[in-house]
């Protein structure tokens, strides 16, 4: 288990962290200007997350108005050493998004509303690994080495707001191959990115073709 | 689920690429096994990075959502004053203007049923005031009638009051009160002339689903709305918010929010 400052490979987190994390102490005071602050730094990444997600503009918009205010109201449950702010703030964005296109889906069991963004996030509390410096150009590098197949399947989960089992409907493909293209394909993507999969097995490279 | 179901499901579940009922099973796995979940850590551990795909296109949100996030944000701290959420209190040296706006409205939301009926008198008063100033006797008349009625529909058990304050660089403001059913009456002023197919439209706001549209109005050059809404789900604390629309029909705010304010019942 990682002991919560969880750096892996000499990861650090970067003065703009620390930065993102005066504000959002400032956020959890209540201070409107710490919002604004926070806004103006994340709203590109937050709404661009939010249209590739749900492919529609006033519904991006309502996904970030959302998260924001999930943000604004919840800063204080912020905690340090699980993700930088930037990673935290992006992920309610993600969650908010993926959740909006699957109401739209009549045929996909709802989850119960959640009206605390965070503590329905129970993702980021296994995400502390990442200390921040998400990196563009890095996870070009990291989707290069996954399959064609490995990659569609992560693509239509995390970007796409499908279950396993959609995926598998949708792509003609057996629910077993799926699961192990989403876990080879971020298996893969870690070597890349952390320079270990994390792993003694040293089997199991190989997706399903 | 045994801890080999939860295994099974690790990557679909760092994705929150399962059903509702099996994310919340693999959550409670988690929560209860004291068995080792490095396979959820290893493959968790990747998933941030995906926020930075590289074919995710940047595009840059309009300028509206920005304000429509701080009125509500500010009208949400509006609310904890209210007692609707305990907010984190420290102490804070140099507020900014929307804050101490902000704050003002806090401590109003604090007063008592009978301070904020003084509240609302004062605030009768200054619009009539403001309006005579600018000589326009027949406007005051008709914001002292429109207050009248809101006040008239306050008086009524299981109502809420709601002072509608200015966004920044606004200045409409003006009472209003949410009727048991859940209807608006509305009495504002300063309210910028609405041009063209231009409307202003009334929006309720719970909690942080959706601003409801529940009716629009046109306003002209005395700056005077009169108006009650469409009824619609709105328990207390609900916020009331008014936007300027380019047309009607809006089913989001497009416009600028120019006013909002804080339903609150007497009881609380």
């Amino acid at each position: 288990m990682n002991d919560g400052s969880g750096r892996v490979s000499g990861r650090v987190a970067s003065p703009a962290d620390d930065a993102d994390r005066a504000v959002l102490l400032r956020v959890a005071d209540g201070q409107l200007d710490a919002l604004q602050d926070l806004y103006d730094t994340y709203r590109t990444m937050a709404y661009s997350i939010a249209l590739r997600i749900t492919a529609d503009a006033p519904l991006a918009e309502d996904v970030v108005q959302d998260a924001f205010l999930g943000a604004w109201r919840n800063a204080a449950r912020y905690v340090e050493g699980k993700g930088s702010v930037k990673t935290w703030l992006l992920s309610i964005v993600h969650h908010r998004a993926v959740d909006a296109v699957r109401r739209r889906r009549p045929t996909v069991e709802l989850p119960e509303r959640e009206d605390v963004p965070p503590s329905s996030l129970t993702l980021p509390d296994i995400w502390h690994e990442v200390a921040g410096n998400l990196d563009r150009e890095e996870i070009a590098v990291a989707l290069g080495s996954l399959s064609d197949v490995q990659r569609e399947a992560i693509e239509l989960a995390y970007f796409g707001g499908l279950t396993q089992q959609e995926i598998a409907a949708r792509t003609g493909t057996p629910l077993g191959t799926v699961k192990s293209r989403i876990r080879l394909g971020l298996l893969a993507m870690r070597r890349t990115l952390v320079g270990d999969d994390g792993s003694d097995d040293p089997g199991s490279e190989r997706s399903s073709p | 689920m045994t801890h080999e179901q939860a295994l099974d499901l690790a990557a679909a579940y760092v994705l929150g690429a399962l059903e509702a009922a099996d994310m919340a099973a693999v959550r409670d796995h988690l929560a209860t096994c004291p068995e080792s979940h490095v396979e959820f850590e290893r493959l968790g551990g990747v998933v941030p990075y995906l926020l930075e795909w590289p074919d995710i296109e940047l595009v840059e949100p309009p300028a509206s959502l920005g304000d429509r996030i701080m009125a509500a944000a500010a009208a949400d701290l509006a609310t904890r004053g209210a007692g609707a959420e305990p907010a984190p209190q420290r102490t804070i040296a140099f507020p900014s203007a929307p804050e101490r706006e902000a704050r003002a409205r806090t401590r109003t939301g604090r007063l008592g049923w009978a301070m904020r009926i003084a509240a609302v008198v004062a605030i009768v008063a200054l619009g009539g005031w403001n309006l005579l100033l600018q000589n326009e006797l027949g406007a005051a008349r008709r914001f002292d009638q429109a207050v009248a009625s809101v006040i008239s529909a306050a008086a009524q058990p299981g109502s809420q009051t709601v002072v509608m304050t200015p966004t920044e660089n606004n200045q409409a403001s003006g009472i209003a009160a949410i009727r048991p059913d859940g209807s608006v009456v509305l009495a504002m002023h300063d309210l910028p002339a609405t041009k063209g197919t231009e409307v202003y439209e009334t929006w309720v706001i719970v909690g942080s689903a959706a601003p409801v549209p529940v009716g629009d109005f046109k306003v002209d050059a005395n700056g005077i709305a009169t108006f009650t809404t469409r009824p619609t789900q709105a328990p207390p604390g609900a916020i009331v918010a008014v936007s300027r629309e380019p047309r009607p029909g809006s089913t989001a705010p497009v416009g600028p929010i120019v006013s909002t304010g804080v339903g609150v019942s007497p009881s609380t």
